[in-house]
């Protein structure tokens, strides 16, 4: 009898919770004690418990940071601080205290090194990925994945994906993109940096946030590089209102024709 | 049996029920421990880390309603039960002519507008302080941002609280049928208790169990699914009061709220065929 009614307001009930909608039964077991029996109570409780994980982190205790990190992210998933923060201090403060551990920078050989690094980096991507249950389309989220190989792992093309997919999300920042351009140059890219920047000029708005006028900029400097004909280079729409920098490149340089002879 | 008069003994019986219960030490140490958890939450709120200010008062006064509602629906349906068959005022009371299921419905009335006074003074007081924080952000962050309307729909904070009150009837209801076939005090409440935490997980086990084939142990999961109420239903805190984009559709909620009705009367009946047969 209570069936018909209670299905539909349950599809629409947990649709909007992600923490009721774990594939993993582990996951699902964990999450639905939590949300059970917590309730509201389960944010201060992470609150606190996240303390406790700043006191073990300064005690450079990994195997408790570690603990701590997945209770906290279990006990309350909905703030995306607690994951992106997790993953920092696993992806970047861990590989450190292990390689003191070892010996320090200087005994620890680089191919060791590189090694820690790469295994912490994993476990903050696994803690990123379940991040993204909870929060899908969340561009910090995938920021962050794009920063870990950039800085930690010195994996440009491995980088520049990630802040590719970062930048295709909703939330995007608009530096991601730009920053996709850069790692895209910083391999040697610079055609596949300038047909994107192209592109980026063209769809961004004309709020002092988009930055244009550092595209522009750097669709010149590949211009240059990419030795580009005066007359097929990048002409921005200069109803939108040209930059500062823009106005000065025109002025340099005599608008070439249309349409190629 | 005139309905008129069926109504009657119900209200007399539920108007008696709470007086009594608003009179207890216990309902009156319990709420004012609620409102003054409630009223700190601003003050907890140095400790967060993850929400925004509005976000987090909101989940701590819902966690407050929540448990201190539950603790009081439990204690005081079972005391409010029990005290009636102690001091053998049920013993008259049934002698007269009362049917015991208007004795349990006027039990279970009481105990609700006691659970409505609880439910309404928490919700006031955290739309309250709401309100306050409110306008205190928006002090602060004067022409910076541009809003269309409040950044709380206050509306939705009353339509929580309604839904946890049909909750607590629901554990109301459940308290009534345990104490029907219990002897003590203390059984009923334990039981019921198990009962609650019970309900707030069998959504786990449904799910888990929904993609098996046919057979007995689905409709195992499939009965106590039946059995026993998804309070999980009620937990829709999230997406009120702050979620414009998903807010719940009304129709949802009016489902919700069959939910609970049904339940309810259900249990109610379940007690009364129970206490139907109990010596007293």
């Amino acid at each position: 009898m209570t069936r018909p009614i209670e299905a539909p307001a349950w599809e629409v009930v947990k649709a909007g919770q992600p923490e009721m909608n774990l594939g993993a039964i582990e996951g699902a077991l964990g999450q639905g004690l939590v949300v059970g029996m917590l309730g509201g109570f389960r944010a201060i409780l992470a609150d606190f418990l996240w303390i406790r994980t700043s006191t073990i982190w300064e005690r450079r205790d990994r195997v408790k940071l570690d603990a701590m990190i997945r209770l906290v992210t279990t006990l309350d998933p909905r703030p995306d601080f607690f994951w992106i923060n997790g993953s920092r201090m696993i992806a970047y403060d861990v590989p450190n205290w292990r390689i003191r551990e070892e010996g320090g920078y200087d005994k620890v050989p680089e191919l060791r090194q590189h090694a820690l690094d790469l295994e912490q980096a994993e476990q903050a991507f696994d803690l990123i990925d379940e991040a993204l249950e909870f929060h899908p389309g969340k561009a910090k989220l995938y920021l962050e994945k794009g920063q870990i190989y950039l800085n930690r792992l010195k994996d440009d093309a491995n980088a520049a994906n990630w802040f590719l997919k970062a930048s295709q999300q909703a939330d995007a920042p608009y530096f991601a993109a730009r920053i996709y351009a850069e790692l895209l140059r910083n391999q040697g890219k610079n055609e596949e940096a300038y047909v994107f920047l192209k592109e980026l000029h063209n769809s961004l708005p004309n709020v002092p946030f988009a930055q244009k006028g550092i595209i522009l900029e750097r669709i010149r400097e590949l211009e240059n590089t990419l030795k580009i004909p005066l007359w097929q280079r990048f002409e921005a729409d200069k109803s939108l209102g040209a930059s500062e920098s823009e106005s000065q490149f025109n002025a340099a340089v005599p608008a070439p024709h249309q349409h190629e002879h | 049996m005139s309905p008129l008069d069926f109504c009657t003994r119900i209200r007399l019986i539920a108007g008696t029920t709470f007086l009594e219960a608003v009179r207890q030490k216990f309902f009156n140490s319990l709420l004012l421990i609620s409102i003054a958890l409630v009223g700190s939450s601003t003050f907890f709120q140095q400790f967060d880390f993850g929400a925004g200010e509005l976000k987090f008062i909101t989940d701590f006064g819902f966690g407050a309603l929540f448990f201190f509602g539950s603790i009081l629906s439990i204690t005081a349906t079972t005391q409010l039960f029990f005290n009636e068959i102690e001091n053998r005022t049920a013993l008259t009371m049934l002698a007269k002519p009362v049917y015991k299921l208007e004795f349990l419905a006027g039990k279970f009335l009481g105990a609700q507008l006691l659970m409505f006074c609880f439910t309404l003074v928490i919700t006031l007081v955290l739309s309250g302080i709401l309100y306050w924080r409110e306008s205190a952000l928006l002090d602060r962050l004067g022409d910076e941002v541009s809003l269309d309307g409040p950044l709380i729909r206050y509306g939705d904070v009353f339509l929580f609280g309604f839904l946890q009150w049909l909750k607590f009837g629901i554990l109301a209801a459940i308290t009534l049928f345990v104490a029907s076939f219990s002897n003590t005090n203390l059984y009923t409440i334990v039981v019921s208790f198990f009962v609650l935490v019970i309900c707030q997980l069998q959504y786990i086990a449904r799910d888990a169990y929904s993609g098996m084939e046919a057979g007995w142990e689905r409709l195992l999961v499939f009965g106590l699914g039946l059995i026993f109420p998804n309070f999980q239903l009620f937990n829709i805190g999230d997406q009120l009061v702050f979620d414009v984009e998903k807010a719940l559709p009304a129709s949802t909620v009016l489902q919700i709220t069959c939910y609970g009705l049904i339940y309810a009367v259900v249990f109610i009946l379940l007690a009364q065929v129970n206490f139907r047969r109990r010596e007293i």
